[in-house]
């Protein structure tokens, strides 16, 4: 019996439950649906449980419901909707992540879906656009700040924690369709597979999905101003596969990642004809979780991970105008982490991890730098975080100190105090964090070091009633000697470079209760006064970068309309940003200004109707606006001209839940 | 850094308006009937020597605890006996208790009144976590997910000459 049914009875029903029944029993009463949400637990931000207003980050939790609500069609979407988070255009279709103003798609900001680190290990990037399939998600923590000092050299600027459905969240089975129809072609059609059992101390889920999409079926027009429709021309198709099985403390977990595009952007011309480009991962842990002590006052986690890759991989014949790219990579690491609760309120937490990287050129007729077919480097980590939640603030203390073969070493250390007192919470966090060179780094610049940050992060927060909240947080980050991408007679190279950085303050509204929920945010960043990197700046405008805009609004709600449906309407404002469009007709690149856009989405979901089923329809920016990804740097060689987004798009999505089928049936035998 | 403190002035600016506004707004606080069942647990599965009389439960100060603890005797009894609620004003009185109860802002009483009722059957329970490690036979303690629980000290209740029943045990945490 919970305590949310036992408060409603009468004091003598109260009195009477059973002792065990004081195990669920809650400090401070029946939490309302937002005290839920901000009370929940966030383990992202440092490895062990704290609640959202006291983790040592700034954190925004994604839930499932927020997902489904908001029909969100793949992770672009439900990401746009994060305070500071925005999108860029890389090269070759590839759509990357940007954050607080700065680029982030080579190795800065970490994913991990269900613990294993998603960026490939060429180049550190991560792919955006029907790729990780939101139907299989329980739960997101995105970390807004640095996260290296617990994760390492790909979480620099912060970490993108999804957790997948567990066995005991689907107990059954879970099916979800999607189609979507842009204006002049299909945009997509997603099948999604969720299944989980529970049996005694046995667990098993799997998550399959197969996904076909278009990125836009608008004309794009690359830098030298030719024109083509990308309707079959921009595909992102993805495979992926998702296994965990645990028995007691032994978990298995494996990750089979196929994602597949169709280029003809590729750089600074688009190509006559387009080619096939695929990213494909595959991942398998091992990891043992157990307690010791009469106590259980420690809990070791030794863990091995094995992930192989093969990124951007173009194979002979496919684009037949440039040379193919296939490179495989290897990591083998093993791990393991103890943290030791000294008493309830103060843990200490350390691990060691050592990895073997590998990668081999594939393609005969080229080669790793000295004329190497494969190159191989290791890297050995320590890591400490000590946490103390005392009556007057929490403190977390922790460090991190990599050393790797071929750059050397890093180290980053981070001080956090957090302390919720009733109503208010505050946060002040210092963090330094570390990129660390990916193998094409290394490869093409046998100098390159890690780029090193530091960032400061302030926030407050005032929970006004028991249905809303308010928090505010204010950052500076500083990069040092940044890692950058420069162009070397037509020829890739990084070289580390100047110093970068942003500014700003974010803002969110939060306000949920039986009706719905509203969340409203709003982010701004500026680089005033800040280092730049010229490859990054816009010639003019001293406050701002290439692609990403100073002032972004979100805005992201539900309406519940009886008791089947739900209105979820959600929008994005970015305001005016920059980006390199073309040539003129002396040859010179053009940095253009592009007007503020807003992107109106409406999602209805009707459930509760019929067994375990919902269905949802809406559409993706209703206004039609002219959004597109822009290139968020200016090489010399590999400019690319904005990318269109998706044209307006009507969505139908169907979810089947067998497990409700089960559960209804049984009620009514009963 | 030169707009740092601007955006820092703001923001407090922000939030203190706020907070001005909505001064009487309902926050969630601590569920002192939640409290109240624990005690009456600890009533029911700690073992006094003595069976006969009133069971005193003694609230050191003001605690909204005291009401509710005053609503639970006017429907429950502690294993037959009736239940009386008092107020401890001073150390002195806590001898007369069966259990003494020291809500958070009278942490500081633990010492003197503990020195009172030293070897007696006078259960200690203490608000603020960590005083079972410093006097009292058992404090509350709140856990990150908000889940209310409690630590024991096996080594105090014995001195008291109380027994403590594994059921209850098993819940709490042995802190000494």
């Amino acid at each position: 019996m919970a305590q949310s049914t036992v408060n409603r009875k009468d004091s003598i029903d109260y009195y009477d439950m059973s002792i065990e029944q004081l195990l669920s029993m809650k400090a401070h009463g029946v939490p309302s649906e937002l005290e839920e949400l901000i009370n929940s637990l966030i383990l992202a931000a440092s490895k062990r449980p704290l609640t959202a207003r006291e983790s040592p980050g700034i954190v925004t939790l994604i839930t499932q419901e927020e997902i489904r609500n908001s029909g969100a069609r793949d992770l672009i979407d439900v990401l746009r909707l994060v305070p500071g988070i925005d999108f860029g255009m890389d090269v070759e279709g590839v759509v990357g992540i940007g954050t607080r103003g700065l680029w982030a798609h080579e190795g800065k900001m970490l994913v991990l879906l269900d613990g294993q680190e998603m960026n490939e290990l060429l180049f550190g990037t991560n792919q955006f656009g029907n790729h990780f399939p939101v139907d299989q998600i329980k739960k997101i923590e995105v970390v807004r700040g640095p996260g290296s000092a617990t994760y390492g050299g790909f979480a620099e600027y912060g970490v993108i924690n999804i957790i997948t459905r567990t066995a005991a969240d689907i107990d059954g089975v879970s099916l979800a369709g999607t189609y979507g129809q842009m204006q002049t072609t299909t945009g997509r059609s997603n099948f999604n597979l969720s299944a989980g059992k529970v049996k005694k101390d046995f667990e098993f889920s799997l998550g399959a999905f197969l996904g076909s999409a278009t990125r836009s079926d608008k004309n794009y027009t690359d830098y030298a101003g030719q024109t083509y429709n990308m309707a079959g021309n921009s595909d992102l198709n993805s495979t992926l596969l998702n296994l965990g099985m645990s028995y007691k403390g032994f978990s298995v977990r494996g990750i089979m990642d196929l994602y597949q595009t169709t280029v003809r952007d590729a750089y600074d011309s688009s190509k006559v004809t387009p080619y096939p480009m695929a990213f494909n991962s595959y991942f398998l842990e091992l990891k043992y979780s157990g307690t010791l002590g009469k106590q259980k006052k420690l809990t070791i986690v030794p863990k091995l991970n094995f992930k192989s890759q093969s990124p951007w991989q173009t194979l002979p014949g496919q684009d037949t105008t440039s040379p193919p790219y296939f490179k495989d990579v290897q990591r083998y690491t093993g791990g393991i982490m103890a943290s030791y609760n000294l008493t309830r309120k103060i843990n200490f937490l350390a691990g060691a991890e050592a990895y073997l990287d590998r990668s081999q050129d594939n393609i005969d007729s080229s080669f790793f730098k000295d004329g190497k077919k494969e190159v191989g480097y290791s890297n050995q980590a320590y890591y400490f975080q000590g946490l103390a939640k005392t009556r007057f603030v929490n403190f977390v203390v922790g460090a991190r100190y990599d050393m790797h073969s071929n750059y050397g070493s890093a180290f980053v250390p981070r001080l956090g105090l957090t302390k919720k007192i009733k109503k208010f919470h505050f946060k002040i966090l210092y963090s330094n964090s570390f990129r660390s060179p990916s193998v094409e780094n290394i490869n093409l610049s046998s100098s390159i070091k890690p780029e090193l940050t530091t960032v400061l992060e302030f926030e407050a927060g005032y929970q006004i009633t028991r249905a809303s909240i308010l928090t505010a947080n204010i950052f500076d980050i500083s990069t040092k000697s940044p890692i950058v991408y420069y162009d070397s007679a037509g020829t890739d190279n990084y070289k580390n470079f100047g110093a970068g950085g942003s500014r700003g303050i974010e803002v969110e509204y939060r306000i949920r209760s039986k009706w719905g929920y509203v969340i409203a945010n709003y982010s701004y960043y500026s680089v005033e006064h800040k280092d730049k990197i010229a490859d990054y700046e816009i010639p003019g405008v001293s406050s701002m970068l290439l692609a990403f805009p100073n002032h972004k609004a979100n805005l992201n709600a539900l309406f519940k309309a009886g008791k089947y449906v739900g209105i979820s309407p959600s929008l994005s404002f970015m305001g005016e940003r920059y980006g390199y469009t073309q040539l003129d007709t002396a040859g010179n690149s053009m940095c253009e200004k592009f007007k503020p856009v807003v992107l109106a989405n409406l999602f209805i979901t009707v459930s509760g109707f019929a067994k375990g089923l919902t269905i949802g329809v809406g559409c993706y920016d209703i206004l039609g606006s002219k959004y597109a990804f822009i290139q968020p740097y200016k090489p010399l060689y590999g400019n690319h001209a904005p990318l269109p987004g998706p044209s307006r798009e009507l969505l139908v999505k169907i979810t089947y839940d067998l497990k409700a089928v089960k559960k209804r049936r049984e009620k009514s035998e009963e | 850094m030169k707009h740092l403190g601007k955006y820092i002035v703001l923001s407090a600016v922000f939030l203190m308006t706020f907070i001005g506004k909505t001064e009487k707004a309902f926050a969630q606080d601590v569920d002192y009937k939640t409290y109240t069942l624990f005690l009456y647990n600890f009533m029911k599965y700690v073992e006094w020597p003595t069976t006969e009389g009133d069971f005193v439960i003694g609230v050191v100060g003001e605690s909204p605890v005291k009401k509710e603890l005053e609503q639970l005797a006017k429907n429950k009894k502690a294993k037959g006996r009736q239940i009386v609620v008092i107020n401890v004003a001073n150390p002195n009185d806590a001898a007369m208790c069966n259990m003494i109860y020291i809500p958070s802002s009278k942490s500081a009483e633990l010492k003197p009144i503990y020195e009172k009722v030293k070897g007696k059957s006078v259960l200690i329970v203490a608000e603020r976590e960590g005083l079972a490690r410093k006097g009292a036979s058992i404090s509350f303690a709140i856990d990150d997910d908000d889940a209310l629980k409690f630590d024991i000290n096996k080594s105090t209740l014995d001195s008291q000459n109380l027994k403590i029943a594994n059921m209850l045990m098993q819940l709490g945490i042995l802190v000494g």
